[in-house]
């Protein structure tokens, strides 16, 4: 109870007022009566006016003349107790004001990759990739280190993802699965025969897709590859940049410059060196600067310089870089996340119908390398791995890629069919993967967990002993040593 | 922003941010916009211009569900104005709402009656949660 | 029963086995009258409490009636005899607790007659479920008191303990009116046998979720539900719960688990095949329960969600108080 409403009700109740008048009975009339004493009424006066039997007729009195100052003079009661009071927030007077981020600054703060961290210990004995190291078996269960000029030209490639816990260690380093040696021993064939592999590498959640890429990505460059990497399919087809028909294509296709600008100048960093050393074989038409015969591939990339005429340079660029018989060297053409390019896109025609993914030319480019229609003349690979998380279901690519399984396992009466009563079955997709080599990551062997942990164990993240005990336990914790899930178990545990 | 960290293997870290520089409106139909703005935004700021006419006006241009105002060229605005300005929008499509109204009214129908004494017209109950109707239901309807 | 009958009485009493009871007829007490020729042999310690049927018995068939004259001629030529009296079978005859009383001197007696017998640990004995002092006021319908009833009892888990095979066959009927009509501790569950291909079937519940698992020697695969531990459980903490019983042993790389888990949610679907792993794993290593134990693996988890109740807004919680 506040101290004004004991005041009021003091002031309407005659007996006590009365009382105090006579005797000073209690604290609060006397209070009440100090009060009226102070402002010269007579008690008694106070006391006859707000005679009042009703609590009714006492709350719509009118009040006085001086009651208001009265409460507000009158001395804390006792019984009133301490009052809450809500303190102002003071403001910071020392004179630094929190700056706040700059535009894109967070964004690009939440997509910075971290290669290298210094409180990781160095591993004693880590030797850096060759330009064969993963095409030899006895590597197989060994974790190598990128070389620092493939590092920054995978960087170039978006090669790395925030995801991977590429922060937590000294100096990137790769473990070599033996679905490593055996993608890489089939890149290296169809290089040699000027053949084209092309292959989809798929597999559950984190099981080191994206990662295997990135091994065949490395490997080009080691061996002076040229390489296209597409980092994030997600990026051309969910309607997230500028896209524009293509005149006299039929059916209309769709290019989409500043994403191509992105990729030009993504090839132009990763293979700047193979650029410089090649020269142009062909004359070019409608690019925005004219490129003269026998210059270098970089002049042709660096006319890229707005969205404009990108589409029209990446043409050329391709033309020059798979040109036949001017000593080119294999390439691989990359791409991760499968899964999105299979699917109708969220662009839409002028007539507001969808526009299927493949009707985009950069995706068609790729498709149809994938599914074989074009090929590599000077020998390649074209590799693309699908992605399960935030991954749009797609049933004809998985019923796909499980029929290729299955045939690669020789399997005739195990193939798996179509469901009868599913819609949603795309002919496109199959078309594109009717013909494609799949390998399907699983988790690591123990052998390779192992491998994996004494590396974690060296580099100081792991804090335990690496021993038949706890490699198999990590293995089983990581269901069946599932690459990701092993690191959520044993690295990453104060996050959950 | 370049940051080099202190390491035994050179990596540099390249982080580039968009440099902020003070915004050029771009007027679309007369209106100024924030280059910053999505251009669904934009053309839905319009009275009478809904998510599905918007998407379709966008997609009649070529331009992306996330398009920024700023990144339209300046062909493509000054043909989402002309787009813009044969549409039955803003006052055009105000004036066909109190056309409506007012013929209600005239006629002398309950749904008019109701209009004008600014009370939910489609059966609604008045005890409560009638602000909204309050507030709109006019013959001079604002809004 | 007339094994456990001591004295002269014996050959006095036991005329009609049927009727015996607290209350006998008194013309059957007048049996047990006698001549105080050697007061001491006259003593008579009646161990006969009779049962608890016996005592229902007595008290359906016979309402308490009035003794009949006693027609001394017929019984003995009491010409000679300068002295008698009529002696109740039941010293405890007089007291308020007449069944009680002869039970506990009955046991008593044993105690004095076999006390000095080898016993066997505590751990050894065999477990029995002993009457509780309601139980064993219901059945025998007098207020026995409890501090001698704690007494009896002391002296009967001390003859307990005494070597079985020198435990003499009066026990057992000694014993009878003091142990519980159902004995928890018979029940033994069926030992999980290891099936033809190597395979321990354990069964786990906790909360609302069941689990069976198959737990056969391997190297440390898991499969649940058909899908890999990381498929089932997102949770890492509740992927160790689920192989806590072969991580805390250090067999998470000696043996494969094939489960299936149905119910409830995941921390009771991992709880649950903890305790089915543990299981299985007891019947492949039954050595290893003692640390299974220590792993908290051993005791199935009972808390259950508590009902709601009416008056409340859940279990426990109160609406808000409201002053009017």
């Amino acid at each position: 109870m506040s101290a004004s409403n004991c005041l009021r009700c003091c002031l309407l109740r005659p007996s006590v007022v009365g009382r105090a008048g006579a005797t000073a009975a209690t604290a609060k009339a006397s209070a009440a009566a100090t009060a009226r004493l102070r402002q010269g009424m007579p008690l008694a006066a106070a006391a006859a006016a707000s005679f009042s039997t009703t609590a009714n007729r006492g709350a719509n009195q009118k009040p006085k003349p001086g009651t208001k100052a009265a409460e507000r003079n009158a001395p804390p009661s006792i019984r009133q107790g301490k009052l809450f009071t809500i303190k102002k927030k003071k403001k910071n007077d020392s004179g630094a004001r929190v700056k706040s981020p700059l535009p894109g600054e967070r964004k690009a703060f939440r997509k910075r990759i971290l290669l290298s961290n210094t409180n990781a210990l160095p591993v004693p004995g880590l030797t850096d990739l060759g330009a064969e190291s993963m095409l030899d078996p006895s590597n197989v269960c060994k974790v190598l280190s990128l070389p620092d000029d493939v590092v920054d030209q995978l960087r170039a490639d978006e090669a790395f993802k925030t995801t991977q816990c590429w922060s937590m260690f000294r100096k990137p380093s790769i473990l070599i699965r033996t679905e490593t040696v055996d993608l890489i021993t089939r890149m290296h064939a169809a290089a040699k025969t000027n053949k084209t592999l092309r292959l989809v590498l798929t597999g559950d959640r984190v099981t080191g897709k994206s990662l295997m890429l990135l091994q065949a990505i490395t490997q080009a460059h080691l061996n002076d590859w040229l390489v296209v990497n597409i980092p994030d399919a997600q990026e051309l087809t969910t309607a997230c940049t500028e896209y524009a028909p293509i005149l006299d294509t039929e059916p209309i296709q769709y290019m989409q410059q500043n994403y191509v600008l992105k990729l030009i100048q993504a090839i132009k960093k990763s293979n700047e060196k193979l650029l410089l050393k090649l020269t142009t074989v062909f004359s070019h038409a409608g690019l925005p600067q004219n490129i003269p015969i026998k210059s270098p591939l970089m002049q042709l990339a660096n006319s890229a310089k707005e969205a404009e005429g990108a589409w029209a340079v990446f043409q050329a660029m391709w033309q020059e870089m798979t040109a036949q018989g001017h000593g080119r060297p294999p390439m691989l053409l990359s791409l991760d996340g499968l899964t999105h390019i299979m699917r109708i896109s969220d662009y839409r025609t002028p007539a507001f119908n969808p526009i299927h993914s493949h009707d985009l030319a950069l995706v068609r480019l790729f498709t149809d390398h994938l599914s074989g229609a074009t090929s590599l003349p000077n020998g390649g690979a074209v590799i693309a791995a699908t992605n399960r998380n935030n991954a749009p279901r797609n049933p004809s690519m998985e019923l796909a890629l499980a029929q290729r399984e299955a045939e690669q396992l020789g399997g005739g009466k195990d193939v798996p069919q179509p469901q009868p009563y599913l819609k949603g079955y795309d002919e496109r997709v199959e078309a594109v993967l009717r013909n494609v080599q799949v390998i399907k990551l699983q988790g690591l062997s123990k052998l390779e967990a192992r491998a994996l942990m004494e590396y974690w164990a060296a580099s100081g993240v792991l804090r335990i002993t690496v021993d038949e005990k706890s490699v198999t336990e990590k293995w089983a914790l990581g269901g069946s040593g599932v690459v990701g899930e092993m690191e959520r178990a044993s690295l990453l545990t104060m996050r959950f | 922003m370049v940051v080099s960290l202190p390491l035994p293997i050179t990596i540099t870290i390249t982080i580039t941010i968009p440099i902020p520089h003070p915004p050029s409106p771009v007027f679309i139909l007369g209106v100024n916009f924030n280059e910053n703005k999505l251009v669904k935004k934009a053309l839905e700021s319009f009275y009478a211009l809904g998510p599905q006419t918007s998407a379709r006006v966008m997609a009649k241009y070529y331009i992306h569900a996330r398009a920024k105002v700023g990144t339209l060229a300046p062909k493509t605005v000054t043909a989402l104005t002309a787009e813009l300005s044969t549409m039955t929008i803003e006052n055009e499509a105000r004036k066909i709402v109190l056309d409506n109204i007012k013929r209600l009214r005239d006629i002398g129908t309950y749904r008019g009656r109701r209009h004008a004494m600014g009370l939910p017209v489609r059966g609604q109950q008045t005890r409560n949660q009638i602000s909204n109707a309050r507030k709109l239901n006019k013959i001079e309807r604002k809004g | 029963m007339a094994s456990s009958r001591l004295g002269i009485s014996t050959a006095l009493r036991g005329v009609r086995p049927s009727s015996r009871g607290q209350w006998r007829p008194l013309d059957q007490q007048f049996q047990a009258l006698q001549l105080f020729n050697d007061p001491k042999s006259t003593r008579c310690l009646s161990t006969d409490a009779g049962s608890f049927e016996d005592f229902l018995k007595t008290q359906q068939d016979q309402a308490i009636q009035a003794a009949p004259g006693i027609n001394l001629a017929d019984i003995v030529d009491f010409r000679n005899i300068s002295y008698a009296r009529a002696v109740p079978v039941s010293p405890s005859y007089f007291s308020r607790q007449p069944r009680f009383n002869d039970s506990y001197l009955a046991l008593q007696k044993l105690m004095q007659s076999y006390g000095k017998l080898p016993v066997v640990s505590t751990g050894e004995v065999e477990r029995v479920a002993w009457k509780s002092l309601v139980e064993f006021r219901q059945m025998v319908g007098e207020r026995v008191k409890a501090s001698d009833y704690v007494k009896c009892l002391e002296i009967i888990k001390r003859l307990h303990r005494i070597h079985p095979e020198l435990k003499p066959p009066i026990f057992v009927e000694a014993f009878q009116a003091f142990k519980r009509d159902i004995q928890p501790f018979t029940n033994k569950p069926n030992p999980i046998r290891i099936d033809w291909v190597g395979r321990a079937l354990g069964i786990g519940r906790r909360k609302s979720s069941v689990a069976r698992a198959y737990v056969i020697e391997g190297n440390g695969e898991v499969l649940i539900n058909g899908k890999t531990l990381a498929d089932a459980f997102g949770r890492v903490h509740d992927r160790e719960s689920a192989v806590w019983a072969l991580r805390a042993t250090d067999r998470l790389d000696k043996y494969n688990v094939w489960a299936l888990v149905a119910g409830g949610g995941t921390t009771g679907q991992a709880e649950a095949l903890t305790l089915a792993i543990a299981k299985g794993l007891m019947a492949h290593e039954p050595a290893l329960k003692p640390a299974l134990r220590r792993a908290g693996c051993v005791t199935r988890d009972m808390r259950r969600v508590e009902r709601k109740k009416h008056g409340r807004v859940k279990a426990r919680k109160m609406p808000t108080w409201v002053k009017r």
